[in-house]
């Protein structure tokens, strides 16, 4: 998942992208609006974190840009000044939640995974498509309800095609998403990744849980158990 | 003493107008109370005037008619005089004749019955006295009598007192007539000076009226400034006024930018050395952390609270509805994991007289806590009552046991971790409303048991 952090203060855009990275997301930080406004309209970002008082551009003018345009991802917004007529005007502008600083990471976190899973039509922080779970507060993967062991590459992987489940997710967009824009990317470790977690998911090979459609992607094909 | 009667003044005297037309009254009154005195006086004097010289004229015609006795103890005058009424009884015209001695040597036939009056004599010799008498029956008479001495024979000469006299009665109607008709005249024009004045008086005070009128506009928010033309008079006034409300609009801008510039300038920093905490080790941190929690909510409290601008006579009355709207489209949006129904159902047409961001905070702090606390269903009411207006929200969760309720509206907001979500909120809605707009706010049951929260507010207007 790739969230882009607008944030003027260098302090807490650097802490923040920090913590995200730490909690497995790839992370574009911008620290002005206009190039931050760039970003969201040009990346292909999952979610976006805007502070509401940037020295050059309204936040709430980049949210009603972005929207104007087309882009539908999450945008949490950030604010000093924690009045209800900020929050509300930013809610308004097309913003789906907000924080008032100073915020917890961990409350900051909570809110950022509830965006993206609303964002896929999930409502609960489990995502379930029998018999695969995957708990995304806790990190955890069952199947059966036995845990499955995951290092962190693969488990942003399963999440991003779990939430995504049925939908046919390209080899570009999982990279792009999974991997900030200047990362060095390279689509045979995908695969390899996908191949290492098809054996740990099903080890007897009886699921299948994701299929390989030749030169279009891959597809989490497990039915979800809630909308 | 003079603030006495100052205060006296100002509580029989209300207006300019009143004040300006019973004194502009008071002085006509007088004026023309001493005009009629004065005319009336000149119109008595001439009149009396009048009666002294017909009298005389009289004496003169008797003197002309009259023929003395040689021996002066006579005098005869023809049967029929000129004066027809000194041969009549009781015509009020009377006349007579003394000798040397005061005897009455000859008196008019309109005496006939009477009893003659006794004449003064007077003092000079050739010289006619006017006078006022009183006859026998104390009636008053106006006298007219003169001493000659008449030579009647050669060398001889003889002392005698002619004298007329005249009942007021004509004098005295002609008096009361002219009087009348004086004060009639006077009253009239009178009255028709005070109507005439009124009519300036309104037409002058108009352009006050008008700035009256302004201002109310400015109140009720239809309009920012006075606009003239003015008098000459009025033009400071109206310039002051402008220059008064653009500069209080300018302060008010200022204030608030400069509180959210400290609030963002305070509460980054704030939010760094809380996400510093994070990683770091333990025994230190939760110090820190506690201190910086303190910090962040009374820098929340405090700045929440100055930036309330309060109620603003000059603001336009905002409707409730749209602003709740908002409000409540947002709070769905952020708690739309929880599946939470929002109810909004207010009385068509409710206003709020303040500020637009006050009213955000008011609905938002309530309506947020009772999302945060709410299991199924929020609801947020609003109608009138009296002169006031009343917000009811209501939510479905635990609620706020009575012996939680005043702490958690204790100044300042001190709400422990428990409460968090109920304090800061609740604690901060209660001083707008209390302090800022004189509303109050109180804390009750939900029927289902969760938390209700009444907050009743001036209407607006």
């Amino acid at each position: 998942m790739r969230i882009l952090v607008i944030e003027d203060e260098a302090p807490l855009r650097e802490q923040l992208s920090q913590q995200l990275r730490a909690a497995g997301y790839a992370v574009d930080s911008a620290a002005d609006g206009s190039s931050g406004q760039y970003m969201g309209e040009e990346y292909p970002i999952d979610l976006a974190v805007v502070d509401l008082g940037l020295p050059d551009r309204d936040g709430v003018g980049i949210i009603r840009y972005w929207r104007e345009r087309g882009r539908r991802f999450p945008v949490l917004i950030l604010t000093a000044r924690g009045r209800w007529q900020d929050k509300v005007t930013g809610l308004d502008a097309g913003a789906d939640d907000y924080l008032v600083k100073p915020f917890q990471i961990e409350e900051l976190l909570a809110r950022l995974k509830a965006l993206l899973r609303r964002a896929e039509g999930w409502t609960r922080s489990v995502l379930e498509c029998p018999p695969v779970a995957l708990d995304t507060a806790s990190q955890q993967v069952t199947v059966h309800g036995q845990p499955v062991e995951l290092t962190a590459y693969e488990y942003r992987l399963l999440e991003y095609l779990m939430l995504h489940a049925g939908q046919v997710v390209s080899k570009t967009e999982l990279s792009e998403h999974l991997y900030e824009e200047d990362a060095d990317r390279d689509s045979n470790v995908l695969e390899v990744l996908v191949g290492r977690l098809r054996r740990k998911l099903d080890p007897q090979r009886t699921l299948n849980p994701i299929d390989t459609l030749r030169g279009r992607g891959y597809c989490f094909r497990l039915a979800r158990s809630q909308g | 003493m003079g603030l006495r009667l100052r205060r006296f003044w100002r509580s029989i005297l209300p207006s300019l107008q009143a004040r300006l037309l019973t004194g502009a009254g008071v002085v006509l009154l007088a004026f023309l109370g001493l005009t009629g005195l004065s005319l009336e006086q000149g119109f008595r004097y001439s009149a009396l005037e009048a009666v002294e010289q017909r009298l005389q004229a009289q004496v003169y015609m008797l003197l002309g008619t009259a023929e003395p006795e040689a021996d002066g103890s006579r005098v005869r005058l023809p049967e029929v005089l000129p004066e027809a009424r000194l041969s009549s009884p009781l015509s009020g015209l009377y006349a007579g004749v003394l000798d040397e001695q005061g005897e009455m040597i000859w008196q008019s036939r309109s005496l006939l019955g009477l009893v003659a009056p006794t004449p003064t004599t007077p003092p000079i010799l050739g010289e006619p006295l006017f006078t006022s008498i009183k006859d026998a029956a104390g009636n008053d008479l106006f006298l007219l009598s003169l001493r000659v001495d008449w030579e009647t024979a050669p060398e001889q000469y003889h002392r005698f007192t002619f004298w007329v006299a005249e009942e007021p009665a004509g004098f005295n109607e002609q008096l009361a007539s002219y009087r009348r008709s004086l004060w009639g005249w006077l009253l009239g024009s009178g009255v028709l000076l005070l109507v005439a004045q009124s009519l300036i008086l309104r037409w002058s005070l108009q352009p006050l009226r008008r700035a009256e009128r302004q201002v109310a506009e400015i109140q009720a928010g239809r309009r920012s400034q006075l606009s003239g033309p003015f008098p000459r008079e009025l033009e400071a006034l109206a310039d002051g006024l402008n220059g008064l409300l653009r500069q209080r609009q300018q302060h008010l801008e200022r204030y608030r930018n400069a509180l959210g510039d400290l609030a963002h300038s305070l509460k980054t920093p704030l939010a760094v050395l809380r996400g510093a905490l994070n990683p770091a080790g333990p025994e230190l941190p939760e110090v820190v952390r506690e201190q910086v929690e303190r910090m962040n909510r009374t820098v929340d409290y405090q700045l929440q609270r100055a930036a309330a601008s309060g109620r603003d006579f000059l603001a336009r009355p905002l409707p409730v509805a749209p602003l709740a709207g908002k409000v409540v489209d947002a709070l769905a949006k952020v708690y739309h994991a929880k599946g939470l129904t929002i109810a909004l159902e207010l009385e068509p047409g409710l206003q709020f007289q303040g500020d637009e961001g006050d009213l955000m905070e008011i609905l938002g702090n309530l309506a947020d806590n009772a999302c945060k606390w709410g299991r199924r269903r929020v609801s947020l009411r609003g109608h009138r009552e009296g002169d006031c207006w009343r917000l009811e929200v209501q939510d479905d969760g635990p609620g706020i046991p009575p012996d939680q309720r005043s702490r958690i509206l204790e100044r300042g907001g001190r709400a422990d971790s428990a409460t968090a979500g109920h304090g800061i909120g609740l604690a901060v809605v209660r001083d707008l409303v209390e302090e800022a707009y004189g509303g109050s706010l109180e804390i009750g049951d939900a029927p289902g048991g969760g938390a209700l929260i009444r907050v009743s507010l001036p209407l607006a207007g």
